[in-house]
């Protein structure tokens, strides 16, 4: 089954069945990548895609002058991209629910995420989100499973006291 | 014929969170922390005799259930606090393509200074609740 994969230019979404890319709503000039292409390709030149601009209008372009494309020149703030996702609010529940240590380590990694992203380090912002989604889902895992292992021994223990 | 096994699979996973969700909905709002001894204690409390900035969030939990915000607050104020922050991050993250001022208010609320702002709470709320 085909798996496709979309990009912002900072972060990639994916991956989506055909299905799901549908509901993300890209444009033609979104850049996708599946399997079987060598690169990154506007979503509107991909024929297997066609499916997805059936009910869109194809962009009209003056051809007398034609304008430069914005994408290679206009920095990332004025494309209005976000940052990669920083793991807050996954942070934030980390810290307040389960396990402060971890929490905390996401916190300063969104931190990190956040004004490396500003700072135009792309690159940096992407790891420090890696980072932080790893701390969060290490604590969100050991949260669960430590609960599980408390529910199992009280029970158990509450079994050998009735006996 | 588009393929359907990867949209059974976020089915079968969304309907699996909700049925745990309100299980521990159900099992929060009847059950009181205080009164049951199968809810997990904080190890850090448990070592230290001393509250970590996420005790009482279950109390705080089971209060709220029950439409007691004035015991949830007593519980664990900042569990409480956060909990429209939280709700209002996960509908800006739900919006993928934000216009400009979206864009604003995100690095606002959730931006670096945002962020080092709720560091400092946290290990403020820390230290004065062991205090006080």
């Amino acid at each position: 089954m085909q798996k496709y994969y979309y990009t912002n230019g900072v972060t990639t979404f994916g991956p989506f069945t055909l299905e799901e890319l549908i509901k993300e709503h890209i444009s033609r000039d979104t850049k996708v990548w599946f399997q079987e292409l060598s690169e990154w390709q506007p979503a509107g030149n991909v024929p297997e895609l066609s499916v997805l601009f059936k009910d869109t209008p194809p962009p009209y372009t003056y051809t007398a002058s034609p304008r430069p494309l914005a994408a290679e020149s206009v920095p990332v703030e004025q494309l209005n991209e976000a940052p990669p996702k920083s793991w807050l609010t996954e942070s934030i529940l980390v810290t307040l629910f389960c396990c402060l240590p971890f929490g905390i380590v996401g916190i300063v990694n969104a931190a990190k995420v956040e004004s490396r992203f500003y700072a135009k380090d792309y690159d940096g912002a992407f790891k420090a989100s890696e980072e932080a989604k790893k701390w969060t889902t290490l604590g969100f895992w050991v949260g669960i499973v430590v609960g599980i292992i408390y529910v199992i021994v009280v029970g158990y223990a509450t079994i050998v006291r009735n006996h | 014929m588009p393929p359907l096994s990867g949209t059974i699979k976020t089915y079968i996973k969304w309907i699996g969170a909700l049925l745990l969700l309100s299980f521990l909905i159900i099992i929060y709002k009847r059950y009181s922390p205080i009164d049951s001894s199968w809810f997990p204690k904080c190890p850090f409390r448990s070592l230290t005799g001393l509250q970590c900035p996420g005790c009482g969030s279950q109390r705080a939990i089971h209060d709220l259930l029950n439409l007691d915000i004035l015991g949830a607050f007593r519980e664990n104020a900042l569990m409480v606090v956060s909990i429209p922050y939280i709700v209002t991050a996960f509908i800006f993250e739900s919006i993928h393509h934000p216009t400009s001022k979206l864009l604003k208010w995100r690095k606002a609320l959730f931006g670096v200074k945002a962020i080092y702002l709720i560091f400092v709470l946290v290990i403020g709320f820390w230290i004065l609740r062991n205090l006080l």
